[in-house]
């Protein structure tokens, strides 16, 4: 195992930042290749290329570069939750949205962005009333959440009740605040600044160190509750450090970017496909494929028409086929 | 090492446990024995501290077991599960390896040492060549070999092992008790298993502890502890216990 991971860590680091070069270019201003090229080594030695239009490096720096950091570090995280969550409650169809933390999180952002304004932190709120959604549901689910279908369906429930506080934060904002609301809620990078980056990249990446750090425990964490005491686990206490620390980069990520659904989802399902389940390989490349994934689906998002379509509504179209077919083919063992 | 149990009590709903007084020595095999619904498997998970007992304790070394923190326990205690349902599909030797899990801080990864103790423990079970295999592809029994494994893995002097032979052919369950017998004698781990076949016991067990509806009937060397009249008392047939070349057996 140890030859194999040498790779896919390489792999893992490599190709989101390389998605990430290549994507600079993407955008409704074109920017030729070569001037792309001048204009990011006149970025480092400004002596250089100075004849280049300053409006390159306007977009380069503070449109398109706060933008592609933040699909990164979104994607990275919500699909690295998705994995820890799975492995957390022994079922591949778990995710941040089935749990109702996307539900819970987009909530507390609008509700802060509406009774509070821009400038006061939306994670806060965000972050509060996804523990509140993913403790309602872990609660009324009770000693069965470990089977699929009561969780499911209490995940439904939780997110419906959510959706319907949501719905009343959005009829009571001004004409202002709805606008920004709308496209948010779709789930958009659109609007992202350096802000933004600075203030949830932060926490979405120590919640991501997190997780990698556990990624071994999550082996262990995914026994059943009496193996994983008789192995010595703590089990209580390590189930909510890893609920806390999902929930965390869930809702930083869904503050900034929207809900952006069922990345948590497809990412590391398709990489157990590829890898197998052991979650030394999954985490850090889950992150990497969600990185990789959103970066992308934002690129297309952006592409596709002369007008932007929200990121959350590709995922979403994308997602929920690749939901249904594992639901439909659900069996005991997984991979 | 040593188990001691003094004064242990167990209630979930109806079910009520009570064992008074007992031991079990290091380098022996005892087989927890009765009938279905005897609180066989609850009295096993008590011993290792997997279910939280409502009165009395289980002494390890003289020390109450509620004492240990987890991992302090699970270096001591391994605990073999009647079956294994991880949705995830591990390779055998990557499940092994979670074994190891007790000698780990929760940050950890496990080394290159943790590897080498985990193919060992493989070695031991004779399940060296499946060491890549996804565990979803061993048979039944090779499943339980692997689940051993784990508990060697996590190298301790006590052994708990629920009901380690049920749903195997006769090949396969003498193998797996042949493997455990040695693991009392030659490793000389301190074993408890739970079983339900009464002429595997009688013909591995150093000990039996025969339970029925929550309570310890009898307990000593296999011979002793098995008689007629208990059997039939216990099982409300009529079994005959037969001495053929040299050895106890069950006839019902």
């Amino acid at each position: 195992m140890t030859k194999r991971t040498g790779w896919w860590t390489l792999l893992a680091v490599l190709l989101p930042l390389l998605i990430l070069i290549l994507s600079l270019a993407v955008g409704s201003y074109r920017i030729p290749p070569k001037d792309l090229v001048h204009t990011v080594a006149g970025l480092i030695s400004p002596s250089r290329h100075p004849d280049l239009p300053p409006a390159y490096k306007d977009i380069l720096l503070h449109i398109r570069l706060p933008r592609l950091l933040l699909a990164l570090i979104v994607g990275a995280a919500l699909s690295l939750s998705g994995a820890a969550l799975q492995a957390l409650f022994k079922n591949p169809l778990v995710n941040e949205y089935i749990l109702g933390i996307s539900s819970g999180a987009g909530f507390g952002a609008a509700l802060s962005l509406v009774f509070l304004g821009r400038g006061f932190p939306p994670q806060v709120a965000a972050f509060g009333f996804a523990l509140l959604a993913v403790f309602a549901v872990l609660t009324i689910a009770g000693r069965s959440e470990s089977s699929v279908v009561p969780l499911l369906l209490t995940g439904v429930v939780v997110s419906a009740f959510f959706q319907a506080l949501l719905a009343l934060v959005v009829y009571f904002a001004s004409p202002y605040a709805l606008q920004t609301l709308f496209f948010w809620l779709m789930g958009n990078l659109a609007l992202a600044t350096w802000r933004d980056v600075l203030l949830a990249g932060p926490v979405m990446l120590a919640a991501a160190g997190v997780l990698i750090l556990l990624r071994w425990r999550l082996n262990v964490l995914s026994m059943s509750e009496t193996e994983a005491r008789s192995l010595g686990v703590h089990v209580r206490r390590e189930k909510i450090l890893v609920i806390l620390v999902a929930t965390l980069a869930t809702a930083a990520a869904t503050s900034v970017a929207g809900i952006i659904g069922w990345i948590g989802l497809i990412g590391p399902h398709l990489v157990r496909m590829a890898v197998g389940a052991e979650n030394r390989r999954v985490i850090p490349l889950s992150a990497a494929f969600g990185a990789c994934f959103l970066m992308l689906a934002d690129d297309a998002a952006r592409m596709a028409v002369s007008f932007e379509i929200p990121v959350g509504i590709f995922t979403s179209i994308l997602g929920i086929p690749v939901f249904v077919y594992l639901l439909v083919k659900a069996k005991k063992v997984w991979l | 090492m040593s188990i001691r149990v003094r004064n242990l009590a167990f209630d979930y709903k109806d079910f009520r446990l009570r064992v008074a007084d007992l031991g079990f020595e290091r380098s022996r095999l005892t087989a927890i024995v009765g009938p279905n619904g005897a609180g066989k498997t609850t009295f096993l998970k008590c011993l290792g501290s997997l279910l939280p007992i409502s009165a009395g304790a289980v002494m390890v070394d003289d020390r109450d077991l509620v004492r240990f923190k987890n991992r302090e326990r699970a270096r001591r205690i391994g605990y073999v599960p009647q079956e294994h349902g991880s949705v995830f599909n591990y390779a055998v030797l990557d499940f092994v390896l979670l074994g190891r899990a007790a000698h780990l801080p929760v940050f950890a990864m496990p080394s290159a040492d943790d590897e080498r103790l985990a193919r060992e423990a493989l070695d031991y079970v004779g399940l060296r060549m499946f060491a890549e295999r996804p565990i979803a592809q061993l048979s039944s029994g090779e499943r339980r070999l692997a689940l051993i494994a784990r508990a060697l893995a996590q190298a301790t002097e006590i052994l708990l092992m629920d009901e380690p032979t049920t749903f195997l052919d006769m090949k396969h369950e003498v193998e797996i008790l042949d493997l455990v017998r040695r693991l009392a004698r030659e490793a000389g781990k301190t074993v408890v298993c739970t079983l339900h076949n009464l002429d595997m016991a009688l013909k591995y067990a150093d000990t039996m502890v025969f339970m029925k509806a929550g309570a310890v009937l009898a307990a000593g060397p296999p011979d002793s502890v098995l008689s007629e009249a208990l059997l039939e008392r216990v099982y409300d047939i009529p079994i005959r216990i037969l001495a053929v070349d040299g050895r106890r057996v069950l006839l019902r």
